[in-house]
């Protein structure tokens, strides 16, 4: 990096320049991403709606969300947001675990492992919204490949969209069948980078591919591993496509996301945008701490 | 020799040692297994888009019946106008929008690879990746209003601008990532020759970050294509992206798999696909440059 320095004693001409490199990015973001974020913290603190003159509330539609004060806590607020802890604790540990043991399994010397490989990735770059209706197909209780593959196993047939449960499981199966690929091609890629002959004297004391896995390869990836859960954890919490598709966030709304239900709140219906983004803010504020521990964590890499 | 370290696949495979105690066949057993769960699902989507009509009864439902391409046809001919439109207004939004993104991402990407910044080069780093872990609604709320006031709504401007915000984050970083990777001694010569720092940019750098420029456009394609939410909210007639379509398909006829499938296959192929393509830059892009692919 000490090159970087030499480079950035530039003459008054370059120290321009750089600037007009920048410039149209920033204001970009400045119009578009942080602008709106400022609206929406306005709005949150107004009781806006859709054709109505909005007014200033304060902080009323966060007491009423969270329940402070005089207010009761908003019901399906947190029954909401407890579905997408669930999609959040559940579909990251998911994605990991799936993820970890492909890419141990495809990092092997093998012939057509690397056509298999390519395979494999394609559900991550598939349309979300696309895949909640090839899961509405799948999951069909009377004729989705699933439940006939269960009753054939003698497990019996699941009410997929009936139940509460495996509504749940549902969504999180197509969620984990979408992100395993994203887990699995960036883990592949930090085992590859574990030198061979660590294996190799490690291969002196033990034969058991658990401990070589265990005592080498786990602790070498396991940097790789923090930063794609919590790249998992942010996408997690965005969740709004598979079940807006798959399950119409149904039974009742047990298969919500907490983003969906802002979604709703806000834009479809009654249109109570002052309420929606209050919602939505308190998301922000959790996105904001899990991005900061990964700004954190992978900061030298920018430098 | 642009596209050819295009499509370079992901990495070389390791001289991987034998792990003595379980046999390379198990091991092509369980990689095997692992492709048939990726994979089956379009499989049998694609053989349910064959089918035009569903019997309930059949015990293996996928292979009893004949093949037939009532639901394409059907997809493309009869009903086809809704359908060419959808496809003509995803591909000229996702144009846009990739052609703003790379433009902005290359400029800033050449900057913050080159220069310092007073601020820190990684906190704008963070600044321009920090939009990706925002959730989508915080930012969809003030749009609506904002597309409002400015008569965006519907609009082709509107949807590229939308699109281009959040593939902006992909543009920047693979942009950058390529330019820093990039001897800084040409620049250096160039400007010793009396060149500006934006011709400098423009006939040496830019040349040789063709690579980088074919993934980037190719991944903001892929993600604007598959963008659904803000579409929902911000363009649900005239502008209708094909997710909207897709997410409608059951208002259609009900629930018809043919049809449901037909679709869904329809809008998964373009970004597939492209994906495949750039599969190199797609660890880098995803994970915001925390891991080199």
């Amino acid at each position: 990096m000490s090159n970087k320095e030499k480079r950035s004693d530039g003459t008054l001409k370059n120290n321009r320049a750089k600037y007009l490199f920048l410039m149209p990015g920033v204001i970009w973001i400045l119009a578009f991403t942080l602008f709106p974020l400022v609206y929406s913290f306005g709005l949150s603190l107004t009781n806006y709606r859709l054709g109505k003159n909005p007014k200033y509330i304060g902080f009323e539609n966060y007491a009423e969300i969270l329940g402070i004060g005089d207010e009761k806590v908003d019901k399906k607020a947190v029954s909401t947001a407890s579905f997408s802890a669930f999609l959040f604790l559940g579909s990251t540990a998911a994605t990991l675990i799936f993820g970890t043991f492909v890419a141990w399994v495809f990092n092997h010397n093998l012939p057509f492992l690397r056509q298999m490989r390519a395979i494999v990735t394609m559900p991550l770059f598939a349309a979300p919204i696309a895949l909640g209706w090839l899961g509405v197909v799948l999951f069909n209780e009377q004729s989705g490949p699933i439940n006939n593959v269960l009753e054939g196993l003698g497990l019996g047939r699941v009410n997929w969209f009936i139940e509460p449960m495996p509504a749940r499981f549902a969504v999180m199966f197509t969620d984990v069948w979408q992100w395993t690929p994203f887990v699995f091609i960036v883990v592949l890629a930090a085992m590859q980078s574990v030198p061979d002959d660590l294996y190799e004297s490690a291969q002196l004391d033990t034969k058991s591919n658990w401990n070589l896995f265990r005592w080498i390869t786990f602790p070498m990836i396991a940097p790789a591993l923090g930063t794609v859960m919590l790249l998992r954890m942010v996408e997690s919490l965005k969740i709004i496509d598979i079940p807006y598709s798959l399950t119409r966030g149904g039974p009742g709304s047990v298969t919500q996301t907490y983003v969906y239900y802002a979604y709703e709140k806000g834009l479809v219906g009654s249109f109570q945008l002052g309420e929606a983004a209050a919602l939505a803010y308190l998301l922000v504020i959790v996105s904001i701490v899990v991005s900061s521990i990964y700004f954190y964590r992978v900061r030298e890499r920018f430098e | 020799m642009a596209a050819k370290t295009d499509s370079l696949p992901l990495m070389e495979p390791r001289s991987a040692f034998t792990r003595a105690s379980l046999s390379d066949r198990l091991i092509i057993a369980l990689a095997i297994i692992c492709t048939f769960i990726a994979f089956s699902p379009f499989g049998y989507a694609v053989l349910t888009s064959l089918k035009s009509e569903w019997k309930d009864g059949s015990i293996i439902p996928f292979l009893q019946f004949e093949p037939n391409l009532l639901n394409w046809q059907q997809e493309f001919g009869s009903g086809g106008a809704e359908t060419i439109k959808a496809l003509r207004n995803s591909t000229l939004i996702s144009l846009g929008a990739t052609a703003v993104a790379t433009t902005l991402g290359t400029l800033a990407g050449y900057g913050l690879a080159r220069f310092k910044y007073g601020i820190g080069n990684r906190n704008l780093v963070s600044w321009f990746l920090s939009q990706r872990f925002l959730p989508p609604v915080a930012t969809l709320i003030p749009f609506v209003l904002m597309f409002r006031d400015l008569k965006l709504l519907d609009t082709l401007p509107g949807m590229v601008i939308v699109n281009a915000t959040f593939t902006l984050p992909f543009a920047v970083l693979i942009m950058r990532d390529y330019f820093a990777d990039l001897p800084p001694e040409l620049r250096e010569a160039a400007l010793v020759d009396g060149a500006s720092e934006f011709t400098t940019f423009w006939r040496i750098a830019l040349p040789l970050a063709r690579p980088a420029l074919v993934a980037s456009t190719l991944i903001c394609f892929a993600f604007a294509w598959n963008e659904f939410l803000f579409a929902s909210v911000l363009a649900n007639r005239d502008w209708k992206p094909y997710p909207m379509l897709v997410a409608g398909s059951d208002t259609v006829r009900g629930i018809d798999f043919g049809f449901v499938t037909t679709r869904m296959l329809i809008a998964v192929t373009v970004p597939v696909i492209l994906s495949l393509m750039v599969q190199r830059f797609i660890v880098r892009g995803l994970t915001f440059g925390a891991v080199k692919g």
